[in-house]
């Protein structure tokens, strides 16, 4: 899966000419790589992701993905993608709260029409390999900040994307789940996923093969 | 399939986690499904009504009867209009062998009937075989009047027992007494088995032949003419002329059934002609058209419940704005989840499924607990106010759920619409 945008820009909806997030990105993201964004707040690191992530469009430029215009794909494209090839960590966990941590595993399993024991198997398969054994019957209400991140890493993995998008994974923790989840990321890098990470850690974004600087809508040199 | 039963576990899910809130959809729903259901059992009675209505009295009726007010007096004084005589109907009869029944009566009040040394009021109708063909509403013992009997003018006669009287308030009782002048023949026949009995009816020795017993109120279909004959003992009428008991100026009404609702008018025009021939002017006499004030009837009685199914169907529009009010709701209260779905993958087409398995759910669960209300409404509490119980078909409940969830569904078709809407990004930033 490769990345490449050109001249990638967002303008929000609002006042008289809109909010300009994004001011012409160009940039390239092999398969295989582990990126780190970094920049200061709000200069639209979490807008770059969405977009990366066929959660939002851009209002200009090209965004294709493994080759593909993004533009140019449907909303159920979108939703397949999103569904097999692309997985999200989010800074707020963004966990079903009602659900137990292996049921929220299980949800894209279920959007690809898996179901039944093989759909749990897997499911605690991936708990287990995030170091949640054990806990799988426990709601995200019920579980610590680094935990739920772990379930969302589980989640994410469920149907083996090939690419991981985590906006701020470590934004909610302290510095020792930090840690561990910056190891994990890097473990599933090394098993051959591309993953972009947005961090205002300076510490892990070190630890990133690349780095891409944003500053106002724009790449830093 | 799969992608239906995994939407309607997690809407069961919602709904139990919303108890309360899904708890008032269902009632809003299930009160349409319990007026419904009122409403439908209703017309469903009328319709059986209207049947029985239609096999016991009949359709194609008609009733010919002398012009009583026809003014022939001239210098000479006073003259009685003419009569319709047994003569007249005799001919009737053969003129037009095809009618399913020509029936004539007339009254003779204020007879007094004798037996057992007690002398009670009543009033004695001549009739003739074909009085039993329509609106016969009673049980037979014995035997009634015979074409032997009319043509021997025998002294023969059939005694009416009443059916007690349908419950009413003091008003009703209070104006029965005052108008009943046959109570005292009626308490007798109640309380005297007088078949096979000689009764004398003023001068004249009769033989009871047979007893009718009226149906009670509750089996008999509701007479579509709006009013009935009082009888209490029945003769043939060729005795009752030869006995005097019946003069030159008793006219008799002649009830007609046709027996073909479609040549009916065209049998109508030659019953005119038949007597206007006979009189020599249309005015003697006048037909009675009851098939169109039959028809006028049904249509009403149908037209009156089929008000009351537009008022089961305007509750059942109340119940879906209730299930679309909710469904907004939850798509509002759940738009965050609605986009991490959408980030971890859901497609349009998932959220809007989700959305719409839910609402049906809870139109489902509404029918369901409507229809039991309905029940419960329309036999047991029904029976406990008095009201009588309704006669509910297995289908009607069954509709009336079927109906529940279609209208939930066409209702959450908007709000699961606006929920598919929802751009994952800005969903996922909702709070
Ligand atoms: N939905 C929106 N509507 C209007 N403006 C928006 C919207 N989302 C973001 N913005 C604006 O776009 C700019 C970039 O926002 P973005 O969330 O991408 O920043 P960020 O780099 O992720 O910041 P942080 O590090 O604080 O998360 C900001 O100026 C923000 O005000
Ligand atoms: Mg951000």
């Amino acid at each position: 899966m490769s990345i490449v945008c050109t001249d990638l820009a967002k303008v929000y909806e609002g006042g008289k000419s809109g909010w300009p997030a994004l001011r012409g990105l160009s940039f390239e993201i092999r398969r295989g790589e582990f990126v780190a964004v970094t920049g200061p707040s709000g200069c639209g690191k979490s807008t770059l992701l969405n977009i990366l992530g066929l959660l939002d469009e851009p209002t200009g430029g090209v965004y294709s993905l493994n080759g593909r215009d993004a533009g140019a794909m449907s909303d159920s494209e979108r939703s397949a993608l999103r569904l097999g090839e692309i997985g999200f960590v989010f800074q707020a966990f963004h966990l079903l709260n009602r659900l137990s941590a292996l049921d929220n595993v299980c949800l894209p399993l279920l959007y690809a029409g898996e179901y039944g024991a093989g759909m749990r198997h897997r499911a605690s398969e991936l708990l287990r390999k995030v170091g949640l054994h054990g806990k799988e019957r426990k709601t995200p209400l019920e579980l610590s900040g680094g935990e739920r991140q772990r379930v969302a890493i589980a989640r994410a993995l469920a149907n083996s994307p090939k690419i991981i998008l985590a906006d701020e994974p470590t934004g909610n923790l302290d510095s020792v789940s930090s840690g561990e989840i910056m190891e994990m990321l890097r473990q599933l890098n090394s098993e051959g996923i591309t993953v972009v990470m947005v961090t205002h850690d300076l510490g892990l974004a070190g630890r990133a093969g690349r780095n891409i600087r944003i500053r106002d809508g724009r790449i830093e040199p | 399939m799969r992608e239906l039963f995994n939407a309607a576990r997690t809407g069961f899910a919602e709904i139990w986690a919303h108890k309360m809130r899904s708890a008032l959809s269902f009632l809003a729903i299930a009160a349409g499904s319990m007026v419904f259901i009122d409403a439908f059992s209703a017309i469903v009675n009328t319709y059986s009504q209207l049947e029985q209505q239609k096999a016991v009295s009949g359709l194609a009726r008609l009733k010919v009867t002398n012009n009583r007010s026809l003014s022939l007096s001239n210098t000479d004084g006073y003259q009685m209009p003419p009569v319709i005589d047994y003569e007249e109907v005799a001919a009737l009869r053969r003129q037009f062998p095809d009618l399913y029944m020509v029936s004539p009566e007339a009254q003779d009040w204020r007879e007094v009937l004798q037996y057992d040394g007690r002398n009670v009021v009543t009033s004695v109708t001549g009739v003739t075989p074909d009085w039993t063909k329509r609106d016969f509403i009673y049980k037979l013992r014995g035997r009634f009047i015979n074409k032997y009997d009319m043509d021997h003018k025998l002294r023969v006669c059939v005694i009416v027992r009443k059916a007690p009287p349908p419950p009413s308030n003091d008003y009703f009782k209070q104006r029965r007494k005052e108008w009943n002048f046959t109570a005292s023949f009626d308490e007798l026949a109640a309380h005297n088995d007088l078949l096979d009995k000689t009764v004398k009816i003023g001068r004249v020795t009769f033989t009871v032949i047979g007893v009718l017993d009226a149906l009670p109120y509750s089996e008999r279909p509701e007479n579509l003419l709006g009013y009935s004959n009082d009888y209490q003992v029945l003769a043939p009428v060729t005795t009752m002329y030869s006995y005097n008991m019946l003069g030159p100026y008793d006219s008799l009404e002649v009830n007609v059934d046709t027996g073909n609702e479609a040549t009916f008018d065209e049998t109508v025009r030659k019953i005119r002609n038949f007597f206007k021939v006979r009189f020599g002017s249309e005015d003697a006499f006048v037909i009675e058209n009851q098939m169109g004030l039959i028809r006028e009837r049904m249509a009403e009685s149908v037209r009156s419940s089929l008000a009351t199914v537009s008022l089961g169907m305007l509750a059942f529009l109340a119940g879906g704005i209730g299930i679309m009010n909710v469904t907004l709701a939850t798509v509002f209260a759940r738009t965050k989840e609605i986009g991490v779905r959408r980030a971890i993958g859901a497609s349009r087409r998932d959220i809007m499924l989700q959305f719409m398995v839910e609402a049906v759910m809870l139109g489902l669960i509404g029918g369901v607990i409507g229809s039991v209300l309905g029940w419960l409404w329309d036999v047991p509490i029904k029976v406990i106010l008095g009201m009588g119980a309704a006669k509910i078909s297995a289908w009607i409940p069954l509709v009336s759920v079927l109906i529940a969830a279609f209208t939930a569904f066409v209702f959450a078709i908007y709000p699961a619409w606006v929920a598919a809407g929802l751009k994952p990004a800005d969903a996922l930033r909702a709070e």
